[in-house]
């Protein structure tokens, strides 16, 4: 009986969750969101620059949508069907959906999409979309995906922020990547483009035509631009705007502004994103070339110390570079524990072993320690890590550049010791772990990728057959073996998985509601 | 002289100043490419990213293939018809970005110029009357400290009191991005939003305005001209209003011209605390980006505009002292 009562409860409560508080709900209402830095443009089909998914999310609709298990959603899609040798993925489309200029979407748009658009253009696209041979389109409603290979992790990337769907009629006419609609986006998600004033705001107006009947409840949101950080944080303050994240506040502000009986915080919103903090070693280089030595650094490192100093508690220690953000779809994987309580003796012992004992002076050598050039705690935290190399003997001078300098210098010349670093999980590990020690990722010339250089043939064949597993429980079993022999090679360090605040004014509420967080579109949000 | 005459002498300024232009263009585009680290990877840099494939096809679509020396022919051909380029990191033709940055900073500037002037001098004029009085020690040392101070810390305090605190002004910004006012409505609104970074931005050149003032008010009262003028019995007001004032104007006038070059720099600072959308704010953004389509585009705007307010000062000068003469 108990045990009944307790399921309907559940089940009363499951579909209250479902229906939502549908009499809290009131239409109406302008958001204010700041978005750090300005996005360069609105093509989020061309570029993957961070702010302009903070826009553009809102415009455009994706074939999927995420929960925060990253588990797939319904989005212009209304079912999928993978065969099972996971070579044809087969998308049922919503009918009666217009694009904001009134125009009907169609199988066209997504064929256009995929093969015209992302395959060729989209940063990520071209490794996404990678195995997509061809979209076929048998009536308006039916999208068919064909995979020369399974590709598991596609499916994590159709979002409307990561892979949003395109008017063909629109976007199909003249060339893409000089498009006059690259600042004036046209699509069908819940908010309509209305104006780009440079340096100050993008506007946002309510679709009236939206596909999900009743919504969006906003009437407007308005994306502020404002270079300084203490203007931002007055203008959350006082409620000029409502909406910051990914940094926008700085770490020390977000303290106060969290005191404020009018503001809320949160680190929801970044499962689908997870952001790590690391430092990448040259591995061709001496003595970064011995195993020991960069064993003998990841120990060095106070981890509990740099999130707690440094990113003001903002953070949770890596245990290697797979977020803990996968572990409920079964990814995640925990490497060699560097945070052991006698880890100083441990570095120590690995230098004298390497070759470096202490000299008069009690240094072992000196080094060179970049700092990503991103703002203040960056350089907090080069100051930390020089600390902690002081400790085990190692003299570390620390160099700050701006960002081309420092790109250039990390990925194109490899003229660098170590140098702290910040990489995004993204939605799947073939995304965004990948890239930093498969050994075809090792390309002179792009960021972002093996920096390190490093690789094994042992790691670079797990990565290959996680690639195209279709079973999600013996991916993970393979991810679990790389991280362990990543994380014992060391060729970057993880440092901390980088928990970002989003600062939100509580008269508005549902505005993350995915783990894409500000990424999201918005539709669910309402205003008090 | 008639208007004739000055028409002549406009053009033929401004044709003596179509040598100095293509000098900073040329100079400037020479300079840039002395930077490290270009555009493609910078796009790649905020993109979190990208494949060799994309990188290189950025590289193509920006000219970067092409020698330097025929980049710079193509850039200087297309200025002859005032096409700046286009932005790719903005995906935007560079001449439509600077138009539309343009009058946010005149309004500033315009703004600035006329409360730090008229206030400059009105401080320094009153301090050299009376000098060596504790009235006029009050208002030097005003002015020092206001020159002191840092702009950035200026603009926050004055955001964290009128702004927070009384509620008075807007944080940011250049109107109410949630009423959108239309007609009259907008221009208080925006009248509304220049307050507080006019004021931030006055205060710097308001002190050296002030000092050059009574230095110069000083200056000129001790002169033969003056002991004339009193001699002949002409009242004192008289003497400082129609001939002190004016002469002591002319090096503060010519100040101004030089500072207005200065002016979109330390615009910089006061754009970005006040969020206000001008060229400074897009030049550092730019700069950092590598984007030098936009930034050369930025750097001819503000060679043109210094040109330009130069031949004004000159003019300026001839309505203030009549024996100077043009040509």
């Amino acid at each position: 009986m108990r045990a009944l009562t307790k399921s309907l409860i559940l089940m009363a409560a499951a579909i209250t969750m479902a229906c939502g508080p549908a009499h809290a709900q009131k239409s109406g209402g302008t958001l204010v969101q700041i978005t750090q830095p300005e996005p360069p443009n609105l093509a989020p089909y061309i570029s993957t620059s961070g702010p302009i998914g903070q826009v553009t999310a809102k415009v455009f609709d994706g074939l999927l949508e995420y929960d925060f298990d990253l588990k797939p959603k319904l989005g212009l899609a209304e079912s999928f069907t993978v065969s099972p040798d996971g070579k044809t993925v087969t998308f049922k489309l919503r009918r009666g959906v217009t694009f904001h200029d009134g125009k009907p979407f169609t199988s066209a748009d997504v064929q256009f999409t995929i093969m015209d658009v992302l395959k060729t253009n989209h940063p990520r696209g071209i490794a996404t979309f990678k195995e997509v041979t061809a979209v076929e389109t048998p009536d308006e409603t039916t999208a068919i995906f064909k995979l020369a290979n399974p590709a598991p992790y596609m499916m994590a990337a159709l979002s409307g922020y990561e892979s949003p769907i395109l008017p063909k009629h629109v976007y199909g006419v003249g060339d893409i990547k000089t498009h006059p609609n690259a600042n004036a986006p046209v699509g069908t998600g819940p908010f309509k483009f209305v104006e780009w004033r440079r340096g100050e705001f993008v506007r946002l107006d309510r679709n009236t035509t939206y596909w999900r009947q009743g919504r969006p409840f906003l009437d407007r949101i308005v994306v502020r631009f404002i270079a300084d950080a203490s203007t931002r944080t007055a203008a959350l303050e006082k409620g000029e705007a409502h909406i910051a994240g990914f940094g926008a506040v700085p770490y020390n502000d977000v303290r106060k502004l969290s005191a404020l009986p009018s503001v809320e915080v949160t680190t929801k919103g970044y499962e689908m994103i997870s952001p790590l903090v690391e430092m990448v070693i040259n591995t061709k280089k001496a003595p970064f070339d011995n195993v020991k030595v960069r064993q003998a650094i990841n120990y060095a490192l106070d981890r509990k110390f740099v999130i707690d100093n440094v990113w003001f508690g903002f953070g949770k220690a890596a245990v290697g570079p797979i977020s803990s953000n996968f572990e409920p779809s079964g990814l995640f994987g925990a490497g060699v524990d560097f945070t052991v309580p006698d880890r100083i003796e441990r570095a120590n012992k690995l230098l004298d072993e390497a070759g470096f004992p202490r000299k008069a002076d009690g240094t072992r050598f000196e080094m060179v320690h970049d700092i990503t050039p991103y703002g203040e705690e960056w350089q907090r935290f080069g100051e930390a890590v020089q600390q902690a190399l002081a400790a085990v003997g190692i003299k570390a001078t620390l160099r700050y550049e701006d960002v081309a300098k420092w790109l250039k210098r990390i990925y194109t010349d490899y003229d660098y010791d170590m140098s702290s670093n910040f990489l995004y999980n993204l939605a799947d590990p073939v995304l965004g772990v990948h890239r930093g020690f498969h050994s075809d990722r090792i390309k002179k010339g792009t960021v972002f990728v093996n920096g390190s250089q490093w690789s094994s043939p042992e790691t670079d064949a797990l990565m290959d057959k996680a690639t195209t597993e279709a079973d999600a429980a013996k991916r993970g079993a393979l991810y679990r073996e790389l991280v362990t022999k990543v994380t014992e090679a060391s060729p970057v360090i993880y440092v901390h998985e980088l928990k970002f605040p989003t600062i939100i004014n509580k008269q508005y509420k549902n505005l993350i509601d995915s783990p894409l967080g500000i990424y999201g579109n918005y539709a669910n949000a309402y205003r008090e | 002289m008639g208007g004739a005459a000055l028409g002549r002498y406009i053009v033929r300024r401004l044709l003596q100043t179509l040598p100095v232009v293509l000098g900073v263009v040329i100079l400037n585009f020479l300079l840039l490419q002395l930077a490290p680290g270009d555009l493609a990877t910078v796009l790649a840099g905020e993109a979190g990213g990208a494949p060799k494939e994309y990188i290189d096809q950025l590289r193509q679509r920006f000219g970067q293939d092409q020698p330097v020396l025929v980049q710079l022919f193509h850039y200087l051909r297309n200025l002859v018809v005032l096409d700046l380029g286009y932005s790719f990191r903005q995906s935007a033709p560079v001449l439509d970005l600077l138009l539309a940055r343009l009058w946010p900073t005149l309004l500033l500037m315009g703004s600035t110029l006329l409360l730090s002037l008229s206030l400059g001098v009105g401080m320094g004029l009153l301090a050299a009357l009376w000098v060596r009085t504790w009235k006029d020690h009050l208002i030097s040392v005003a002015a020092i400290i206001f020159y002191a101070t840092p702009l950035f810390w200026i603009g926050l305090m004055l955001i964290l009191v009128f702004s927070i605190k009384f509620g008075w002004f807007p944080t940011s910004g250049m109107e109410d991005v949630v009423a959108f006012n239309v007609g009259f409505a907008r221009v208080v609104d925006i009248a509304h939003h220049l307050v507080l970074p006019t004021i931030t931005l006055s205060m710097f050149y308001l002190a050296l305005y002030a000092r050059l003032m009574r230095a110069s008010m000083l200056e000129q009262r001790g002169l033969d001209y003056v002991t004339t003028a009193r001699a002949k019995g002409i009242p004192e007001r008289t003497i400082v209003t129609r001939h002190v004032f004016r002469n002591a104007l002319l090096p503060v006038v010519t100040m101004a011209g030089i500072q207005f070059g200065s002016l979109l720099g330390g615009s910089v600072v006061v754009e970005s605390v006040f969020a206000w959308p001008g060229l400074g704010q897009l030049a550092y953004q730019s700069l950092f980006a590598r984007d030098f389509n936009l930034l050369l585009g930025i750097f001819f705007l503000s060679a043109c505009l210094v040109v330009i307010v130069n031949l004004v000062v000159d003019i300026v000068y001839v309505l203030l002292d009549p024996r100077i003469r043009i040509g």
